[in-house]
């Protein structure tokens, strides 16, 4: 068997895996990049100096005790739920859960928060993907949704007041997200579909024409006169999400998560169960069948990123009212994370829950390593990054090997025949 | 058959984390024992260097959280840190520093310190004024807490905050650059081009606070010649080097002879344009000529800020046991707060009578007779 054979062979396996066999492969890409980060860890370790070692394995002192990082990354972004005195390992067999620990705290909170934001952010940018397109103005529809959502409910919510009027500015304030952020992306759609103009460059370069129009605006004619920072009046509560069970000062609303579930399922089965979401994947799958069979391309490529977008720009609509409660520039970069959690999840808008959960532990972990530990936050950095590269690499094979490998590989015990074109095999 | 060799697989990768950590032990560095803190060899700045003792052991335990942008950054969160190092040589400290990466993580963050038990932390700074809405809220929930910050005042009372008077410093760089643009010129590796009256300013992101920067400046220069012309321009990142040099590139392409800079490491291509052009630039935040130092023969002056100090007086009463919550400490000229410095390398080649107009005039404005405009708007 030449390399070539063996490496289809390999990618062939991986676009058969099943729904199963995908999420044991990318547990046990977790564990892997977890065994990774820990020699990692080690050597930062012997690189730096230190008074004391924080542990030593094999009389061998190091300066960060790789446990103690996980513990914090992945545990801290939960509340640190586990008892000190519970260490099957040490023969300690404590209560499992630490005395005094309160589910409803704020760690939880940020995780919860960066979770819902990364979901509106990782559909966007799968429901454009699904259609073939690389939508990545994410970002750039993101901050327009916000601004927009931040500007016009400083002007109406004055009108109203009490829990009626706190459905009215909400149901309000996202559906201005959406349509700031849907018309910022219609832009990049319709010179795709007229005037056949990359969408990698156009959203690329929207991106920084969303960011100076947000830093104009926001140091200008919105400035909040009383603050040093470019950001707009704050909003009153009553425009905001209410923080149903967890406290006012974690920034974080259950309403806003369960919207953003709901919206999972919604474009769940708006791809998979309707005649539009029919139009987008095949457009996506195979543009010229899809023209043949009665698609409309110009119009499926412009509703894709108008919906793409205007996703995003719920996402900027949320972090507006959930989060910072008026709008100020320096946004995070929610929308360039998005691609991420959308490739991780296979472009799938189930997947891209738990892809933003998964992106949401390390975000919110990594405030508590960076606070309890000595650890660089360069170094969390690092095995973040490590964590998430070897999680999606499968799902990143799997859909260039969709793509590249003849369609009858369904028979495992074939031999595979050659490839259609010839393509990199990295 | 899937074309996968189980064994082989093992063999690569359980070979190559042998090598790994054979490897180990010919690291240099690694914990020195129980020794008390070791001094860095690495000299790079992102390295933390907290003491392991016990929290009784130490006279105080001192969280920092640093302004976006982190350490490294050669002049705003640097010199904060400078204030925690001088502090600890003075007293016996156990820190830990954090670096936010977004303005929405300062909460989080100031929350993580306040809350944690192990250890204590006697006082908690926050640098930068970005952080003020979020300690506004942080301190309340808090009472308890001692915090501090810069740049910004927060009015709670368990809160010292320490601004700056940056027009004020300014003010004295835009008088030097006026005396000496119309003048010929030289030191160093720059001279002036005595025909132009053109002077520069390079701005990080436009704000508030780094308009007072170009607000002290601009008043300077006018009040020596209100002829001379001054470009400013800002770059919309406080660590875009490139476009730091692309703005100085084109002032200097118009005849100014001095750039003076308020934009943390975009000045850096500040630097890097008047090395270029020959022509001379100043620095912000800390003497720039010894902590840029390869830029030393261009950098005639910095308008230094001493967040050191601020850290260091915070620190000094959270251990002296005289931190009283509440309190705004204004840093102007007369403390020290800012200054005007002279390079290093080529400050001395200023004329005595461009040094005496500037003490002169820094003097008139501790005793009140000149007062410096805040906003460009207003010079």
């Amino acid at each position: 068997m030449s390399l070539r054979d063996r490496l289809e062979a390999v990618l062939a396996r991986l676009v058969r895996a099943s729904a199963t066999e995908r999420i044991l492969i990318s547990s046990a890409s977790l564990l892997l990049s977890v065994l990774v980060g820990f020699v990692l860890i080690l050597m930062a370790g012997r690189m730096t100096s230190c008074g004391t070692a924080a542990v030593s394995y094999f009389g061998v002192g190091f300066c960060y005790d790789p446990f103690l990082v996980f513990n914090k990354l992945f545990l801290g972004a939960l509340g640190n739920p586990i008892n000190p005195d519970f260490n099957p390992l040490q023969g300690e067999f404590g209560a499992i859960i630490r005395p005094g620990f309160d589910l409803l705290n704020g760690q939880l909170a940020t995780t919860l928060s960066e979770t819902t934001i990364l979901i509106f952010a990782g559909l966007a940018v799968a429901v454009a993907f699904r259609a073939g397109i690389f939508n990545i103005g994410a970002q750039g529809q993101l901050v327009m949704g916000a601004l927009a959502t931040a500007i016009v409910l400083l002007y109406v919510a004055p009108f109203v007041s009490g829990a009626f009027g706190t459905l009215v500015l909400l149901t309000l304030g996202i559906l201005i997200g959406a349509t700031a952020g849907g018309a910022f992306a219609a832009i990049p759609g319709a010179l795709l579909a007229y005037a056949e103009a990359n969408e990698v460059i156009t959203t690329i370069m929207l991106n920084f024409v969303a960011t100076a129009i947000a830093l104009y605006l926001a140091a200008n004619r919105f400035k909040d006169p009383e603050s040093f920072a470019n950001q707009t009046v704050a909003l009153p509560d009553v425009a905001l999400f209410p923080n149903v069970v967890f406290q006012p000062r974690d920034d974080f609303s259950l309403l806003a998560l369960g919207f953003a579930i709901v919206l999972v399922f919604a474009i769940w089965y708006l791809l998979t169960r309707t005649a539009l979401g029919y139009d987008i994947r095949t457009s996506g799958i195979q543009p010229t069948a899809a023209e043949y069979a009665g698609v409309d391309a110009e119009r499926t490529i412009v509703t894709s990123m108008v919906l793409s977008g205007a996703l995003a720009g719920v996402g900027g609509a949320v972090y507006v009212l959930m989060v910072l409660g008026n709008f100020q520039t320096g946004v995070p970069s929610y929308g360039f994370d998005g691609i991420t959690v959308s490739i991780l999840a296979g472009n799938s808008p189930l997947g891209v829950g738990f892809a933003a959960l998964l992106f949401g532990v390390l975000k919110s972990g990594s405030i508590v390593v960076d606070v309890g530990s000595d650890v660089p936050p360069q170094l969390v950095g690092v095995l973040r990054g490590l964590i998430i590269l070897f999680v999606a690499m499968p799902e990143f094979f799997r859909l260039i090997g969709a793509r590249i490998l003849p369609e009858n590989i369904a028979e495992p015990e074939q031999a595979a025949p050659d490839g259609g074109e010839v393509t990199d095999d990295e | 058959m899937s074309g996968f060799d189980r064994r082989q697989f093992l063999k690569l990768t359980g070979g190559s984390s042998v090598v790994a950590l054979s490897g180990l032990a010919g690291c240099s560095g690694g914990p020195s024992g129980g020794a008390e803190t070791t001094d860095n060899s690495d000299g790079g700045s992102g390295d933390d260097e907290t003491t392991t003792q016990s929290t009784d052991e130490v006279d105080a335990n001192i969280g920092m959280v640093y302004a976006t942008g982190g350490l490294g950054d050669g002049s705003f969160n640097d010199q904060a840190q400078s204030g925690l190092k001088d502090a600890n040589e003075e007293w016996d400290l156990a820190y830990e520093e954090a670096q936010p990466e977004n303005v929405s993580d300062f909460a989080n963050y100031q929350e993580q310190f306040a809350q944690s038990t192990d250890p204590e932390y006697d006082l908690i700074s926050t640098i930068g004024f970005l952080q003020a809405d979020a300690l506004s809220e942080t301190a309340a929930d808090y009472p308890d807490q001692k915090f501090m910050i810069v740049d910004s005042v927060v009015e709670e009372p368990n809160v010292n905050s320490y601004v700056f008077a940056e027009h004020e410093g300014s003010y004295l760089a835009g008088q030097l650059v006026a005396m000496l643009t119309s003048t010929e010129f030289s030191a160093g590796a720059a001279e002036t081009v005595s025909d132009e009256k053109t002077v520069g300013f390079v701005g990080g992101v436009q704000s508030d606070l780094i308009e007072k920067f170009e607000a002290g400046f601009r008043a300077g220069v006018a009040d020596i010649d209100d002829e001379i012309s001054i470009q400013s321009s800002y770059v919309g990142d406080f660590n875009d080097p490139s476009g730091g040099k692309e703005a100085a590139l084109t002032m200097y392409g118009d005849g100014a002879d001095f750039v003076y800079h308020a934009a943390g490491n975009t000045g850096t291509g500040v630097f890097q344009a008047a090395q270029e052009e020959g022509r001379f630039a100043i620095g912000v935040d800390r003497d720039q000529s010894l902590t840029k130092d390869s830029y030393a023969d261009v950098i005639l002056a910095s308008m230094v800020k001493r967040v050191d100090t601020a850290v260091y007086n915070a620190i000094d009463g959270v251990v002296e046991g005289t931190f009283e919550g509440g309190n705004v400490t204004p840093l102007g000229l007369q403390d020290e707060g800012v200054a005007l410095v002279y390079g290093d390398e080529i400050g001395s080649d200023v004329p005595s009578d461009v040094v005496d107009t500037v003490d002169s005039a820094r003097q008139a404005i501790i005793d009140g007779d000149i007062s410096v405009p805040t906003s460009p708007d207003d010079v």
